[in-house]
């Protein structure tokens, strides 16, 4: 059995070993991080069948929980180390030739450390160290968001840093006041004496968490770092930040509010918060005229109707937001990294500079569009799989207040499908005579990872039965809060 | 089986199509045309056969082909015009850029219509109906320029369209546990009233968008008019007639006669309703399209048009009348396309005029297309002896009948509009004056030449022998549970009379063989040439001459407050009130950090004082 700590020891590792690295060879750090990248995915992949039944409990040091750090390897925690290693893996790729300029060793240092503290997030079994981890995945996002040096780039790592800060302190107090109440750090041990404390502090503390952790989980309006930081980072940083990084800040508020408080009767809460965030920022979306900067504000529109599908809080709901997930991760993915190298060689971010790009970069504008397809949920992409299960989920409810909820989720979706068939337009059918036919295709190194994510859209799209199996454990194992409760205490 | 190959052929041709393209342009062109020849060989095998497989599983729900007569009838038309359209798209396509793209795009919208009428549960219904959505989004706005904002048009329409579908199709299925045609038409029996109006409506809308009907016919005469001519052949012929295909199969098919029947309150039914619409439907459009100098915004309003008659016919639920609708599906199918075919030739030969102010004159120069323009318009008017004459017949017949003197009367209307712009459109293109810049326009080549003829022969051919059609239409209504009309090869035997237009066919020959007799005993003729046609040879300075630019004028003026498109106005100011709110609602993200920090620390002291007063948690 291949140890569940190795997804957090090797990009550590790795980290740490660039700067030595780089005393034989300047070039050997990207490839660092892409061997790391391949080895946690790898290890996901023989971890899950495994779980699928039992999840592995890891006692760090040997003490038995509640005392000491444990890991938690369960479907639901490595469905998100799975996304997590894929597109690190694909972006690492796509970084081989994309960042070229400034201190490459440093991006990558920090590419490793922010895949360390995204799996530690979703691993951990212990409330302060999920707070080291997640402060390691901010603290290296900051300065990713700020790698490339330019106004734009620092200004918003600066606000970004600010903002982020003050949710770990939230966090840090949240985590102080659970600890005062409870007298544990351990997650399971919180979760099972948290009905018999009776205090006011007790809800302050859930509140102090849903605040922090929603700074990072970009929920409204809690999000306003996000535009900022998504457009101005490098391509493949937004790629990673939109792709895992926000929705491992929702893995922790519905860690917090599910698994550890139970606090079931403020769910419809998440819900129509979830579409606020949804309706928000598609609205947000709809007048940008920056292709990366309207990407950023579909991410939180995403976002939102991730947090709707676990506010609907029934298995089916839970696994309708991890395939919305899984397919957010894809197709923002595909879209950032499309638009990353478009937008290197129009030299310019505006949408309207893409005119002609269907036929400068053919491979890169059908990305691109297959990338949009899915994430407005026009099949057989895998976004309409996704979006199909949300909405089962919602109806299955037969409530009607669900049903308003989801008229309003496909309001949302009319306003995303104009804005991106829009930019469709302008890739394909503007300027097509204006611009010289010349072809300037991206790289080879960005066109393997947009053709796997393309391909993957694609295959799951048509067969959702691929990943349906896991989603469906890691569902209602997350659900099932006397088993977690259980397997780490008692250890089944 | 045969249905398996069907899909494999269509799409797997659609994606080699643009892999041979990518090889040799004539190979591509080849195997176009092959590729939709085959699907209209196999299509035609299915014919009178009953067919259901399971061919994929999607979350454990079994998606299902299935054949019957109704999704034969409507499966034909799309491989016809399909094969017909591409065949066009040879000669009218010519060199242009990016034909691989073109014809694939092609080829995948026939391959999902065949798709949507094939499909045996909605959820491959909904897909096939995506893949058509997007897909004809990609062909229509090809062209670039004006293209693009119709294509928006279209899209923004059908993905509101597609989720008012999406919701009930999965309503459905959290209620019926199953999404099989066949499965659900007992369990819908058993669900309430007002769920079955639900479905009603919901489904309404999605079918009352594509097919264009009043108030929400907006995306199509821009689509029509700025998209490629054949393939606005194949959207007025087919793609919008999926939305008729779909209201049958919700109507008669999924609930069936009885429930809709129980569904009114007092004189308004659930189908009245859409006869109202219908008619609307009919003089709005036939009005609007005589206003048009367009030529093929005249063929995209009448294409709104004639879909009234057609929901005439359907929602009233007569045997006759639904005969008639059906029957006038295939017949609007058949002459649209021909009438695409023909503004499109015209197009082409010109160098891109449309305006039909500045055509005139062509009959000689093109007279195939200009038989084809008569013979479709003919039809279009509903002629006797052209197809379109039965099924309009059998549509006023099933009104009169029923005592529904304003839906016959809103018809006849149609119809007279119908009169007006078909002969603006006949005369202002191929007859009077022909203009000195087209004196060396040629007929088009025969990969045009070979659908317009093919398309005139079968207009005439439906309309002297319409029992042909009439039979399948028969079995489609009985297996709707209609009672079937007394056909035979030359017509149809109602209660209150014989329409046989074999003898009318008769009749009408030895009228024109008197006529010609007569004509030959008088005295020689005398030619004039074409040029000098104005005076019919009298000498008339040039700069005198009046052109017919101001076709029906003071008609127009009158009518022309009264048909202004409100409802299109009305669209554009909600397009631009949600630009608005949007514009404002982007401004919450000021970009100044204060704000942001205020935002948190205002999120958690709602909580809090939310949880104070009302303790929720």
């Amino acid at each position: 059995m291949v140890n569940p700590v190795l997804l957090i020891v090797i990009p550590l590792g790795g980290a740490f070993a660039i700067p030595l690295f780089g005393f034989i060879s300047k070039h050997i750090s990207k490839y660092v991080s892409l061997i790391v990248a391949l080895a946690m995915a790898v290890i996901v992949g023989t971890l899950i069948p495994e779980v699928l039944n039992n999840p592995i409990v890891v006692k760090i040091g040997g003490f038995k929980p509640p005392f000491g750090i444990n890991l938690v390897a369960s479907p639901f925690s490595l469905f998100f180390a799975g996304i997590i290693s894929l597109l690190g893996f694909l972006v690492s790729i796509y970084a081989i030739r994309y960042i070229k300029e400034g201190d490459i060793d440093k991006y990558h240092l920090l590419f490793l450390l922010f895949l360390a503290g995204a799996t530690g997030v979703v691993l951990t079994g212990d409330i302060f160290n999920m707070f080291v981890f997640f402060e390691i995945l901010c603290i290296s996002s900051y300065a990713l968001v700020a790698y490339n040096r330019d106004k734009d780039g620092v200004e918003a790592g600066i606000k970004y840093l600010i903002q982020g800060s003050v949710g770990s302190a939230f966090i840090l107090i949240g985590i102080a006041l659970l600890y005062g109440l409870c007298g544990s750090l351990n997650m399971a041990d919180i979760a099972s004496q948290i009905h018999s404390v009776n205090s006011p502090l007790l809800s302050l503390a859930l509140f102090l968490f849903i605040t922090g952790f929603g700074v990072e989980g970009a929920i409204f309006p809690l999000n306003g770092w996000l535009p900022d930081a998504h457009a101005s980072a490098p391509s493949t940083v937004s790629a990673v930040l939109s792709g895992f990084a926000i929705e491992v800040g929702i893995y922790a508020v519905v860690r917090f509010v599910w698994t550890i408080f139970g606090a079931l009767s403020i769910l419809h809460f998440f819900a129509g918060l979830g579409i606020l965030t949804l309706l928000v920022g598609e609205l947000a979306a709809f007048r940008q005229n920056r292709i990366k900067r309207m990407l950023a504000y579909s991410s939180i529109g995403q976002i939102g109707l991730i947090v709707f599908a676990f506010g609907i809080a029934s298995a089916a709901g839970v696994k309708g937001a991890l395939f919305q997930i899984a397919s957010h991760a894809m197709a923002k993915a595909l879209l950032f990294l499309a638009a990353g190298y478009m937008i290197y060689r129009a030299g310019s971010k505006d949408i309207s500079s893409l005119e002609g790009m269907g036929k400068r970069m053919p491979f890169t504008s059908l990305a691109f569009t297959i990338g949009a397809f899915s994430l407005v949920g026009f099949p057989p992409f895998v976004g309409f799989s996704s979006k199909f299960l949300v909405i089962k989920a919602a109806l299955a409810e037969e409530q009607l207040i669900f049903t308003i909820l989801i008229g309003l989720v496909l309001l949302g979706t009319i306003i995303e499908g104009s804005y991106f068939l829009k930019v469709i337009q302008t890739i394909y059918f503007k300027g097509r005579e204006a611009n010289p036919n010349k072809r300037i295709e991206a790289p080879i190194c960005a066109l393997i990872p947009m053709f796997i994510l393309l391909i993957l859209i694609v295959v799951i799209g048509v067969y959702p039965g691929l990943i349906s199996n896991v989603l469906d454990s890691a569902a209602s194992g997350f659900l099932d809060r006397i088993q977690y409760i259980k397997t780490v205490l008692v250890g089944v | 089986m045969i249905l398996e190959v069907l899909l494999i052929v269509a799409f797997g041709g659609a994606f080699l199509t643009y892999l041979f393209g990518k090889i040799s342009s004539r190979l591509r062109d080849v195997f176009a045309v092959l590729v939709s020849l085959a699907l209209v060989v196999i299509t035609c095998l299915l014919y009178n056969k009953q067919q259901q497989i399971v061919y994929f599983v999607f979350f454990d729900i079994p998606l299902i082909l299935r054949s019957n007569m109704l999704s034969w009838f409507f499966g034909i038309t799309i491989v016809g015009i399909g094969l017909l359209s591409v065949i066009y798209s040879l000669g009218y396509m010519g060199k242009e850029e990016e034909l691989d793209y073109y014809y694939f795009i092609m080829i995948l919208i026939n391959a999902s219509m065949i798709g949507t009428v094939f499909s045996g549960d909605f959820i491959s219904f909904f897909i096939f109906w995506e893949i058509m959505s997007w897909s004809t989004f990609l062909l229509i706005s090809y062209k670039g320029g004006k293209a693009l904002s119709a294509g928006m048009k279209y899209i923004i329409m059908s993905i509101i369209g597609s989720m008012t579908m999406l919701i009930a199709i999965i309503s459905l299925y959290v209620t019926c546990g199953t999404l099989e045609f066949s499965s659900l038409v007992s369990q819908v029996k058993i669900a309430s009233m007002s769920y079955n109006l639900f479905l009603l409506i919901m489904f309404g809308v999605v079918f009352t968008i594509i097919n264009a009907f009043w108030p929400l016919h907006t995306w199509l005469p821009d689509a029509h008019a700025e998209a490629v001519s054949p393939f606005s052949a194949v959207l007025s012929a087919v793609l919008v007639r999926k939305g008729l295909y779909g209201l049958y199969l919700v109507m008669y098919i999924i609930l069936g006669l009885n429930i809709l029947n129980k569904l009114s309150f007092g004189f308004i039914s659930y189908n009245n309703v859409f006869c109202f619409i219908g008619a609307v439907t009919t003089v709005f459009a036939a009005f609007s399209a005589f206003l048009q100098d367009d030529s093929k915004r005249i063929l995209a309003w009448s294409t709104v048009g004639q879909g009234g008659y057609m929901i005439l016919g359907i929602a009233f639920t007569t045997a006759i009348g639904l005969a008639g609708g059906m029957f006038h599906v295939l017949n609007h199918c058949i002459y649209i396309a021909l009438l695409f075919f023909v503004a499109g030739a015209v197009e082409h030969q010109t160098g891109g005029i449309r305006d039909i102010n500045r055509l005139g004159g062509l009959i000689k120069r093109m007279p195939v297309t200009f038989i084809g323009g008569v013979v479709g318009i003919s039809g279009l008017i509903g002629l006797p002896l052209t197809c379109g004459f039965v099924s309009k017949w059998l549509i006023y017949k099933a009104l009169i009948l029923e005592n529904h003197p304003f839906l016959a009367f809103a018809a006849f209307m149609g119809t007279w509009g119908t009169i007006l712009y078909g002969y603006k459109f006949i005369h202002n293109i191929f007859l009077g004056q022909l203009p000195k810049e087209f004196e060396d326009v040629k007929e088009v080549p025969f990969s045009m030449k070979f659908p317009i003829i093919l398309l005139t022969i079968a207009v005439i051919l439906i309309g002297v022998l319409p029992g042909i059609p009439l039979k399948v239409i028969n079995i489609i209504n009985v297996s709707a549970g209609f009672k079937a009309l007394s056909i035979n090869i030359s017509g149809v035997i109602s209660e209150t009379g014989v329409l046989n237009t074999v003898n009318i066919f008769a009749a009408i020959l030895a009228v024109l063989l008197v006529i010609y007799l007569f004509f030959r005993t008088g005295a020689e003729s005398e030619r004039v040439p074409q040029e000098d046609s104005y005076a019919a040879g009298l000498y008339i300075p040039i700069e005198k001459y009046h052109y017919t630019v101001k076709f029906y004028d003071p008609f127009s003026r009158l009518a022309k407050p009264w048909l202004k498109d409100r409802i299109d106005n009305f669209y554009g100011w909600l397009t631009r009130i949600v630009g608005k709110t949007a514009e404002r609602l982007r401004h919450i993200y000021t970009g100044d950090l204060g704000f942001y920090l205020v935002y948190i620390v205002l999120f958690l002291a709602a909580l809090i004082f939310v949880q104070i007063i009302c303790r929720p948690w």
